[in-house]
């Protein structure tokens, strides 16, 4: 079974790019990804994640294509962003916005300079060590989009980048592997929404690898959501590379689906740069979510802060492994790592496994973890106010990721984001309101 | 009496007989591990035949296992073939003399730890039967555990003298399988203690193996055994803070607990094996499987001070399997030179309202690596079960190195986990406020450093923290400046 997915998906790969550097990059991804393993739960990084219901769909076909027109797009109120749509790993141009077309290039639009830029940075970032689905992605590019932010250039609109994955009539499962490279020259500062949708019920799988080089003194506010449906399959990597006092400024949302992983990775390469992620999961059903974040400290005086918060609903499942390595010469590192953990149901199950492996000795390092339910106290001093029982639990399960919600730079991406988490709990709509509107 | 041409028929003939003995003197089995091997281990122990089928099965398991790769820690392959499985003890007349004979250096230590001159003598191997009267001490021992019913003894003897209680026990809490050095250790074990404290009772005295330290050395292949049965109590010392030389490389012990109904056991080990030398040649390679169960109202209580070995690969672990059961690690564990240490705990909570307590402190100087690795994990019958961990490293040079590999899994909603870790260096501030007030650096980082393993040496039998407590001072010289 195993080999038949590395087999399938090799085929779905054999086909040439008109780009010379593009197809040998990929001919590379094929080779690595030809001797890759499909890890089990003996592979430490996949040790509570089973791939299972990914090598035993029927995954390895084309996307099918769709008519625009039939899909509903979506739409972040509030928030002046330029949109780019992507429809089944095909980057749509009547949905997009002119403005955005002109600063995100699809990689067989682009300039010679511009082939030159993404020749010279494209997997460099994320390397050639990642996991099998990293070499898939390398492999078989479906959509490569390319950003660029020229040196002391703001970027004040955010850019919206939709993945939308829909199904053709007959409803076949089918990958879309998309790839996206932004790189922030000195002194840029840019804001990218990275947001993943499935329209409706779906069997596809969407293996989503983005770069991120954020130059000396550029900044870059990144949100990952992936508000997909149940039978939206997604493995996504983000890796950031950070140069000197770097700024990142990072949100992760995860919905769950039948199986979402994400790998994080942030690289402190020169000194003074510093990271601030954060992150929420909340899979209900039998859902599975895992995040595998990596902190590299790779040079002095840098800092991170990672905070990720959990609540697991129903039969659903979440892993998250947080690490942050600090290397030889990163000296005067200060990196924090939290994550807290809420459990809702007798059949919920969290995996959590916060790591640090430290090699300098001049460096302030802690992580915590909690996992726990709600507390019982607070339950009953909201249901001694006469609220239901019901929805204390929502509200305090809430209020529990709410405050990262309420940290985010951007207020219109909370304020868009409250209600839909809000219904992640399943409750009533004047509740929702009341939580929309932050009472 | 059998001589050599004798055992080696047997050997050949495969035909072993029950209770066979030997009486032959220091003798080095050659190096290679074969069902033989086993047999022949087996039968110099005169052993029953359960045991040796036991030990054999064992072998056959470990054959088909592989040696694990996830520790942290790196060091040349072992070939398995290249080790001797069994040394006949040697005599007593072999050894030094006299303490003019003994070491100077070991001396030296000796006397920094605040160790008696007679006890200075029974570790440094001298007869000491000769010098001091040990053995009327242990008998007076003896006679007192004897009134209280309590079994302490070694293990090859209780092989005999209780067949049942070892039948029912051994690999009950550690199987045969559990890993591979376990499977290895229940092949070829040498020796170790056993104790029973039956129901009810309060153990008089702290046990300790260092009662037993001039009867045949326990080897490289130790294997420990404690039952508590229903509401008694024992306290378990295990190794002392002297330095040990052992010529045997490999050290595979593996110790299995088990507390039964509102039992409580208290097991403390202080580790201090040859850790090689300044350049990181030589040194034990000590692999060790603890486990406990504890049954309902049990309470098990871990607690360690590693300071030797080239590489540690251990991790004390508590089974909660009664409800309201209590596990407890305490653990302090340094590395220095190059050293590598890949210690932590396992906390498996089974039963209701089970409660587990992990403090666990790593340093790491010199060119040295320590990790934590601890699991804690809720079954989906942790109801209100209830865990608190804290690891805290600290590191004392630039080129030594500390993890932290916790994993927390929970089923349970009801169930509360809690972790804290932290990394940090003896500050520059905490230096310069001792040194100010006129103490030394060496004797400010020693005093740092003991006041950050507070936690645990208070969990320690009092002589055995005031040893602890300079055992690390020692550790720690010339690692810092």
């Amino acid at each position: 079974m195993t080999a038949e997915f590395v087999t399938q998906h090799l085929a779905l790969a054999q086909h040439r790019s008109p780009l010379s550097w593009l197809s040998e990059f990929n001919e590379r991804g094929q080779a690595r990804f030809a001797d890759a393993v499909i890890p089990n739960r003996k592979t430490e990084a996949w040790k509570y994640t089973s791939l299972a219901s990914l090598t035993q769909g029927d995954f390895a076909h084309a996307a099918p294509s769709v008519d625009a027109s039939t899909v509903t797009l979506p739409n972040i109120a509030g928030i002046d962003a330029l949109r780019l749509v992507v429809i089944n790993g095909e980057l749509n141009i009547e949905a997009s916005d002119a403005k955005a077309l002109e600063l995100i290039v699809h990689f067989a639009d682009a300039t010679q300079e511009q082939q030159d830029q993404i020749n010279a940075l494209l997997g460099t970032i994320q390397g050639e060590g990642g996991h099998l689905f990293a070499q898939l992605n390398d492999a078989n590019i479906n959509a490569g989009l390319f950003l660029n932010i020229p040196r002391n250039q703001r970027l004040k609109q955010p850019i919206h980048i939709c993945y939308l994955t829909t199904p053709n009539s007959e409803k076949t499962g089918f990958t879309v592997n998309t790839r996206l490279l932004v790189n922030l020259e000195t002194s840029a500062e840019a804001t990218v929404i990275e947001h993943y949708i499935g329209d409706e019920e779906q069997n596809s799988f969407t293996n989503a690898v983005s770069e991120f080089r954020v130059g000396d003194n550029a900044k870059l506010i990144h949100y990952r959501l992936q508000l997909m449906t149940e039978g939206a399959l997604h493995i996504g990597n983000a890796h950031i590379d950070l140069q000197r006092d770097a700024n990142y400024e990072g949100f992760h949302l995860g919905l769950g689906t039948k199986l979402t992983r994400n790998d994080i990775v942030v690289n402190h390469n020169v000194g003074g740069s510093h990271s601030e992620m954060a992150g929420v999961y909340v899979p209900k059903n039998k859902q599975l979510i895992d995040f595998h974040t990596c902190i590299e400290h790779k040079a002095a005086h840098c800092t991170s802060n990672e905070v990720f918060r959990g609540i697991m609903n129903d039969q659903s499942k979440a892993v998250f492994n947080g690490r942050i390595q600090i290397h030889r010469d990163a000296q005067k590192t200060l990196a924090e790592l939290s994550n807290k953990n809420l459990l809702l149901t007798n059949t919920a199950e969290i995996n959590t496994k916060p790591e640090l492996e430290i090699y300098a000795d001049d460096v302030k390092c802690a992580h915590g973890a909690t996992v726990a339910q709600l507390e019982e106290k607070a339950m009953f001093y909201l249901q001694s106010r006469g609220i239901s029982k019901a929805d204390a639990k929502v509200m305090l399960s809430f209020g529990f990721i709410n405050e990262l919600i309420d940290n985010l730079p951007h207020e219109a991406i909370g304020d868009w984001l409250r209600p839909i988490l809000a219904h992640r709990f399943g409750r009533s709509s004047d509740l929702d309101d009341q939580l929309a509107q932050g009472n | 009496m059998a001589t050599n041409a004798e055992i080696e028929q047997q050997i050949a003939g495969n035909e072993y007989k029950a209770g066979f003995i030997s009486d032959i003197e220091s003798e080095t089995l050659a190096a290679g591990l074969t069902e033989d091997t086993v047999r022949f281990i087996s039968a110099k122990k005169g052993e029953p035949e359960w045991m040796t089928e036991w030990r054999l099965k064992a072998f056959r398991q470990w054959l088909e296992m592989e040696t694990p790769e996830w520790a942290h820690v790196n060091f040349p392959k072992i070939d398995y073939q290249e080790i001797s499985y069994y040394s006949a003890p040697k005599s007593m007349e072999d050894g030094p003399q006299s303490l003019d004979e003994v070491d100077p250096e070991l001396l030296a230590v000796y006397d920094k730890l605040g160790i008696p001159l007679h006890e200075q003598m029974a570790l440094a191997g001298i007869a000491v039967d000769a010098v001091f009267d040990s053995v009327s001490v242990a008998t007076t021992f003896r006679d007192k555990l004897e009134e209280a019913g309590v079994i302490f003894m070694p293990i090859s003897e209780a092989v005999h003298k209780h067949p049942e209680l070892i039948k029912k026990y051994i690999g009950s809490v550690v199987p045969v399988r559990d890993n591979y050095f376990a499977a290895l250790n229940c092949a070829v074990f040498s020796d170790g203690s056993f104790v029973y404290i039956p129901k009810g009772v309060r153990c008089p005295m702290e046990l300790s193996t260092y009662f037993r330290i001039n009867e045949a050395k326990t080897g490289q292949f130790e294997r420990t055994l404690i039952i508590a049965d229903e509401g008694s109590h024992v306290s378990y010392l295990e190794g002392c803070t002297a330095p040990m030389r052992d010529e045997n490389q490999l050290h595979a012990a593996v110790v299995e607990l088990v507390a039964l109904d509102d039992a409580e056991i208290k097991y403390s080990t202080v580790q201090n094996w040859y850790p090689g030398d300044k350049e990181g040649k030589g040194g034990i390679y000590n692999f060790v499987t603890k486990r406990a169960i504890a049954h309902t109202n049990a309470k098990v209580s871990w607690t360690q001070v590693e300071t030797g070995s080239a590489v540690t690969w251990k991790y004390p672990s508590c089974i909660l399997k009664g409800d309201n059961s209590i596990g407890e690690f305490y653990s302090v564990a340094l590395t220095n030179n190059f050293q590598q240490a890949d210690t932590g705990t396992k906390m498996i909570h089974l039963g209701k309202n089970t409660k587990s307590t992990i403090i666990s402190k790593g340093i790491s100087a010199g060119k040295s690596s320590n990790a934590y690795r601890g699991l804690v994990r809720m079954n989906p019958g942790a109801e209100g079960a209830r865990n608190y961990t804290q690891c805290d490293s600290l590191l004392l040079g630039d080129k030594c190195a500390a993890h932290t590999f916790p994993y927390i899994e929970s089923k349970h909603p009801t169930a509360v986990i809690e972790h804290e870790a932290t990394t940090s260096t003896v500050s520059d501030d905490q230096l310069f406020l001792c040194q100010q007030r006129g103490i030394d650096t060496e004797k400010a980082v020693s005093m740092i450093v003991n006041g950050f393993c507070k936690e645990v040496f208070k969990e320690l039998p009092m002589e055995f923290a005031v040893e602890a407590g300079k055992l690390l001072e020692i550790s720690l010289e010339g690692s810092v400046g």
